[in-house]
């Protein structure tokens, strides 16, 4: 699933800035801005965002009757007031021309995603859906297999990761998934974690015995054993039919992995020999 | 590993570049490697499973990767690799591999493609194959792609 895509309009750049900031570092990411009506009404057909925020004041049309001419194409579009003004005529109008949901400037931040993530109920009931059925079972793979692994115990969480790209220094072995759903899994840690990772898993004394070819390897191997662990259990327990690609190893600092059109996850398991982290990526629409 | 199955990643490049605005691709040099190949800068690994385990890195300068974005998106000029640029040659990678895919049918190996993965990076290696696997570089028309293929 593609990040959720929303149009802002509104004629005042600095509000539209504010808005762009903020949409930036959540999972409603990607932004295009009409400064009236007219474009709005262009942007909406050409860009066909998962849902508006309407200011009141546009050059051309009031917030009002631009909602309408949006709702005339789409009846089923998702439109947010965000306006200076916010009272209870307005609402009454905003409601009869089909406006779900208000806020007044300046805008809180959480309350601008809470009110988003209302209305996209339905598309973040998707991303729900893939945790509940994958990611969490990934979790609880990647927590049991450190453990019969390298014996660590560790502190392990899951989120939704926001924009398209991970930063990895260090390693990064990532192996696809394909069948249903089809995606892939990055099993990646800094250089430092990775080394002591792999000492303990080859059962050597100390560092020094430890080439940096066998290091990635036993991470290779590891990120191997997990990946496929946890896609075993996601078939047991669905009866689906998930099968892993051999792992492509990538090692070197400064590595930017993009993934598009795509929902995924991070797992992170924080352990005594460093963070252990897991990106699952499942592609749009499966 | 065979190098007969080179050729549906070959045909796929060829069948489809053209669609795209592209000169017919050619092929420049075939080799073999172990293991551990090193980037260009922009690589696009590709995992596929069932009848064949294997993976397939489109691997290219960023030069040659903007040139391939631009083209891609009707010839508009593409001076940084932005995420617009970076998605349609992940959307290239998915439809060269997806095309690979249905020539290896004709072969007998039925197989399915995983999602890309883009990487890009100034200097980093990929390990592909526990053992060997082969390279192929195409000429895009002025720009060269390689292809790392490996199979298990």
């Amino acid at each position: 699933m593609e990040r959720l895509k929303v149009l802002i309009v509104d004629d005042s750049r600095v509000s539209c800035s504010i808005l762009q900031n903020i949409l930036s570092k959540t999972n409603f990411g990607t932004c295009e801005v009409a400064c009236s009506c007219a474009e709005a009404i262009d942007k909406y057909q050409s860009f066909k965002p998962d849902i508006v925020t309407m200011d009141m004041n546009l050059p051309d049309a009031d917030g009002i009757e631009c909602t309408r001419r949006i709702k005339d194409i789409d009846p089923s579009a998702r439109i947010l007031m965000i306006s200076a003004m916010k009272d209870a005529s307005l609402i009454a109008q905003g409601r009869s021309a089909g406006i779900s949901s208000f806020l007044q400037k300046p805008v809180n931040p959480n309350e601008l995603i809470d009110a988003l993530m209302f209305l996209c109920q339905d598309i973040s009931d998707k991303i729900g859906e893939l945790k509940d059925l994958y990611v969490d079972a990934f979790v609880k793979v990647l927590q049991k297999s450190l453990f019969s692994l390298v014996g660590v115990h560790s502190e392990v969480s899951s989120h939704l990761a926001v924009g398209n790209y991970l930063d990895v220094d260090g390693i990064a072995v990532i192996i696809g998934l394909t069948g249903m759903p089809m995606g892939r899994a990055i099993v990646y840690m800094d250089h430092d974690t990775m080394r002591k990772f792999a000492c303990v898993l080859l059962g050597k004394e100390s560092d020094a015995e430890l080439t940096e070819e066998e290091a990635s390897d036993a991470v290779e191997e590891a990120a191997n054993i997990i990946v496929g662990r946890g896609a075993s259990t996601i078939n047991d327990l669905h009866d689906s039919e998930m099968r892993i690609s051999p792992p492509g190893t990538i090692a070197g600092s400064n590595i930017r992995i993009a993934n598009f059109k795509m929902a995924s996850f991070v797992i992170t398991a924080e352990t005594r020999l460093g963070n252990i982290c897991m990106n699952i990526g499942f592609a749009e629409g499966e | 590993m065979d190098a007969k199955l080179v050729n549906p990643f070959i045909d796929a490049l060829v069948n489809v570049m053209p669609q795209m605005g592209f000169d017919v691709p050619k092929r420049v040099s075939m080799s073999v490697q172990n293991q551990t190949c090193k980037s260009l800068g922009v690589s696009l690994i590709v995992g596929f499973t069932k009848g064949l385990r294997g993976n397939v890195v489109y691997n290219m300068t960023e030069q040659s990767a903007k040139f391939i974005a631009s083209k891609m998106m009707m010839g508009m000029p593409v001076e940084n690799l932005d995420e617009m640029a970076q998605s349609a040659l992940s959307e290239l990678s998915n439809m060269l591999t997806a095309n690979a895919a249905t020539n290896l049918t004709a072969m007998g190996y039925e197989v399915d493609i995983s999602t890309p993965s883009l990487t890009v990076g100034q200097d980093f290696q990929i390990k592909i194959s526990g053992e060997q696997y082969l390279v192929v570089v195409m000429d895009l028309g002025g720009e060269n792609m390689e292809l790392n293929i490996a199979v298990q």
